[in-house]
């Protein structure tokens, strides 16, 4: 496998698309070229913008989505244009599917029709890996990954990314080909002989007690040890549910709930993205019945630790091999947590791979990949506020 | 049997003893369960203590990570602005990574312009041009309400409006954001404005260090549009008075050139009527001596005496023809200066021992004072003999018996200074002025003895000036005068 990376920060939208894929073109050389990864600060989100790279390409199967900044080996740009260029080995396919109208359809379906889409063309081969890029705004990521594992199988290696905007929350985008897409879900299916080692963690500690949702319904809680869900943080904070409304983002960022998982060095995290009148928290991802959880506080510090060791979990999945290709999927809220810090992680991730790794991601809105545990058996999860790292070795 | 009583009240008693120990254990796990049970309570309280605490600290961190961020870019943008005289560059200065260190990401300008009753955009980042132009128009329409905020001079945001302004709502509705701040740029002289900048960020919380940074931004703004302003000002008058002196100039330098060309007029005038004259003086000078030599026979007295007068007064007349065609020469540049070292000590007493006679006529005593580092000046010799001769002949002319003519230099850098001085009837200080001039003649009584064309000083004013020096005359009636003159030392 060869890769080749471009970026351009140019404010000329179309300038910036013709440096960004000039430079992975030429990085590839005359190798053949099958895949393209795109990701893009929003106001690069325009189909305008992807049918020139699409040109630029040769029409090559490309895919991506948009978020709120791209971190490259030069540093984290809060504007840009970034390809990756892909030219497979022999012995490796892909095959590239997209969903549409997500949470319209319930997000359970549209995972069912992707995995339907992603085994189309390679019922009989032995699948590899799995790569997503959905809606950040989808309201229940959990139930898009449970349709597709219907599909492909409960413990079938898959990574994903919720795409992020500019930090509004108003509008993400995916793209697939020539089109620039909302409430989407695109993603490809690796078969054949791929080396990939991937590490996903936060850094967020459990404080408090261990309290046990006593009732809900997929991403709502509605009680929490039998009282209303919104009670934990009204006694946590000594703020009524009014005043946590005001604040909801933040607190969700620093605070959110950890649902304890035996065998797992970390919670799984959930972000509260609303509060209902009757006192549910309205979740990114689910929370099942009885799930123990606790309250979760994070650190700067905390967060680089995560960040570094997601990286070495990753490198040390990758076994001997050498990556080729660092990719990163990096929470939105770790940005805000680590402030002026925000580079640091990207000189962490540097100093585990190596200074000339290649490496390209962006900022989430949600993360997806399998829980190392062996009581989970390899099954992905929806996650929040973690660095997802995924590395491709070569042969 | 006795003893399986016996036994069974042993068991009884054992029983008892172990149900009684057994019951005091529970009792004390109970009690253990029941401390950890509160021990755990406590610490839930301390975890919640602990979260508060960290919240507020977060939020002072970000708010100190804010207001540190803010003011470098603060000061960064006040540099690059306080620096800028052009109003309109002012704004251009502000770009959207300026906005985006400020932790916004929207950002719009407008001025009063008080002639069309209008807001003008003079800044926009991060708008399309057509939302721009819909918003500028939303702006007039609330006019009334962006105007009493200028004047109250209160900043506007998501966390305080000001009594009678817009809602947060509809600020936020017409510049589609989340957060924002509005605050008034307050120039001392011409339009005033404010400038808004907002966010979509659904994190941003405005803070009271936020405001305090945009108002900074506003007061600098406000500020330099003074200062432009002003300099703009005085540029304009700066231009206006180079424009009327450059009009004056050339007024001046056409009046110049008609002088020129009327001087030249007049001086190919005298040169020629000078030459027309010559020739005819000439020979009225010839025929008057072969008269008065007799060759064409005896001539009476009478005759003899009138003769004399005739030969007299042509040659006073080729003289002053002389003259004038000298100095007409010299003033068309037609006399080529020879520039030689000469000794000035030698000139003087050259001239001295010219009019020896007349001095000792008068007895007036002839001095020079000439030290050696103005012993050698570059002149053309003869030219300086002229002014000499002239310069000492005048001063024998209009200074009395037993007075004193004296000669004296020095010399100051390149420059040597001439004084010819006497001790005559002195010259009055109206005419010291006109005295240079050509067929000027001081109205006085000795002048009316004296005779003279009027002409010499001219002339020597034009030799010395040909040799780029400068000549003027100081004098007090009835002690003498002062001619000076400069020549370059050789």
């Amino acid at each position: 496998m060869n890769i080749s990376l471009g970026f351009s920060e140019n404010k000329d939208h179309i300038q910036a698309v013709n440096e960004a894929v000039g430079q992975a073109i030429v990085g590839l050389g005359k190798t053949r070229r099958d895949l393209a990864i795109i990701f893009t600060t929003i106001e690069f989100a325009h189909p305008l913008v992807l049918k020139i790279a699409n040109n630029l390409l040769g029409g090559i199967p490309l895919l991506g989505c948009s978020s709120l900044g791209i971190i490259t080996n030069r540093g984290i740009f809060k504007h840009g244009f970034a390809v990756l260029l892909i030219s497979l080995d022999q012995q490796i396919f892909l095959n590239l599917a997209l969903v549409k109208d997500v949470n319209k359809r319930t997000p359970v379906a549209a995972g069912r029709e992707l995995g339907e889409k992603f085994l189309s063309s390679c019922k009989d081969t032995r699948r590899n890996l799995s790569l997503i890029f959905s809606d950040g705004l989808i309201s229940d990521g959990t139930s898009l990954i449970n349709g597709l594992q219907e599909k492909l199988g409960r413990s079938f290696p898959l990574i994903g990314a919720s795409a992020s905007d500019n930090s509004a929350y108003v509008q993400t985008f995916q793209y697939f080909n020539k089109e620039v897409l909302t409430d989407a879900c695109c993603g490809m299916l690796f078969g054949g002989k791929v080396n990939f080692g991937f590490g996903i963690k936060h850094g967020w500690k459990a404080l408090g007690k261990i309290r046990y949702v006593t009732k809900s319904e997929g991403n709502i809680i509605k009680e929490i040890n039998n009282e209303p869900a919104v009670k934990l943080y009204e006694d946590y904070f000594a703020k009524d549910a009014l005043e946590l409304a005001k604040e909801l983002r933040r607190i969700s960022i620093f605070y959110p709930i950890g649902i304890y998982l035996q065998g797992e060095k970390e919670y799984l995290l959930r972000n509260i993205i609303s509060i209902k009148g009757d006192g549910s928290i309205v979740t990114q991802g689910d929370i099942p019945q009885d799930s123990p959880i606790r309250l979760m506080i994070g650190t700067k510090d905390s967060c680089l630790a995560a960040a570094a060791a997601s990286c070495e979990e990753a490198k040390r999945s990758l076994g001997a091999q050498k990556a080729k290709l660092v990719m990163i999927f990096n929470s939105t809220s770790r940005f805000t947590l680590l402030g002026r810090q925000y580079p640091k992680e990207l000189e962490i991730i540097k100093s585990v791979f190596g200074e000339n790794t290649p490496l390209i991601g962006i900022y989430t809105y949600g993360e997806q990949a399998p829980l190392k545990s062996i009581n989970y058996l390899g099954r992905a999860y929806f996650h929040n506020q973690s660095i997802n790292i995924l590395a491709l070795g070569g042969q | 049997m006795p003893n399986l009583i016996f036994i069974s009240f042993y068991i009884a008693i054992a029983g008892l003893g172990i149900f009684l120990f057994a019951a005091q254990k529970l009792k004390e796990k109970d009690k253990q369960v029941a401390a950890l049970k509160a021990s755990l309570e406590e610490m839930d309280e301390q975890a919640k203590l602990i979260m508060r605490t960290d919240m507020e600290l977060n939020k002072t961190q970000e708010e100190l990570d804010k207001k540190i961020s803010g003011l470098d870019i603060l000061q960064k943008l006040s540099r690059d602005i306080s620096t800028t005289l052009e109003e309109k560059q002012i704004f251009r200065k502000i770009s959207s990574e300026h906005l985006e260190e400020l932790g916004f990401e929207k950002s719009l300008a407008f001025l009063w312009n008080d002639l069309k009753r209008e807001f003008y955009l003079c800044l926009n980042l991060g708008f399309e041009d057509a939302e721009s132009e819909l918003i500028k128009t939303a702006v007039n329409t609330d006019k009334d309400y962006y105007l009493d905020l200028i004047r109250s001079g209160k900043n506007a945001s998501s966390v305080f409006i000001p009594d009678d302004f817009l809602t947060k709502d509809r600020i936020n509705q017409l510049f589609e954001v989340r957060s924002f701040i509005i605050c008034p740029i307050l120039a001392q002289e011409g339009d005033q404005g404010f400038i808004f900048v907002g966010t979509q960020n659904i994190e941003t919380r405005i803070t009271e260090g936020e405001q305090e940074l945009i108002t900074i931004l506003a007061n600098q703004i406000g500020q330099t549009l003074d200062n432009a302003r002003l300099f703009e000002k005085t540029w304009r008058s700066q231009q206006e008075l180079e424009i009327k002196v450059e009009e004056r100039t050339h007024q001046l330098s056409q009046a110049l050139e008609e002088v020129g060309k009327v001087s030249k007029r007049k001086s190919d005038f005298i040169s020629s009527v000078s030459h027309e004259l010559r020739t005819p003086l000439t020979s009225i000078k010839g025929y008057a001596a072969i008269l008065l030599a007799g060759k064409l026979g005896a001539v009476p007295d009478e005759i003899k005496n009138r003769l004399e007068k005739i030969n007299r007064h042509s040659d006073e007349l080729v003289h002053m023809v002389n003259d004038l065609l000298d100095i007409s020469r010299i003033e068309s540049g037609k006399v080529n200066m020879k520039l030689e070292s000469l000794e000035l000590k030698y000139i003087a007493d050259k001239v001295a021992d010219l009019l020896s006679e007349q001095l000792k006529a008068k007895n007036i005593t002839f001095s020079t004072n000439i030290p050696d580092d103005s012993r050698n000046a570059l002149a053309d010799r003869s030219q300086i003999e002229r002014v000499f001769i002239n310069l000492v002949g005048n001063a024998l002319k209009f200074t009395p018996e037993n007075g004193k003519i004296s000669i004296n230099a020095h010399r100051s850098g390149k420059i040597i200074q001439i004084d010819v001085s006497d001790t005559g009837f002195g010259i009055p200080e109206d005419a010291q002025g006109k005295l240079f001039q050509e067929f000027f003649r001081v109205e006085n009584a000795i002048n009316q003895e004296v005779k003279g064309t009027g002409l010499g000083l001219a002339l020597v004013r034009h030799i010395i000036e040909a040799h780029q020096g400068r000549i003027w005359v100081k004098s007090k009636l009835s002690e003498g005068s002062t001619f000076s003159f400069t020549l370059n030392a050789a």
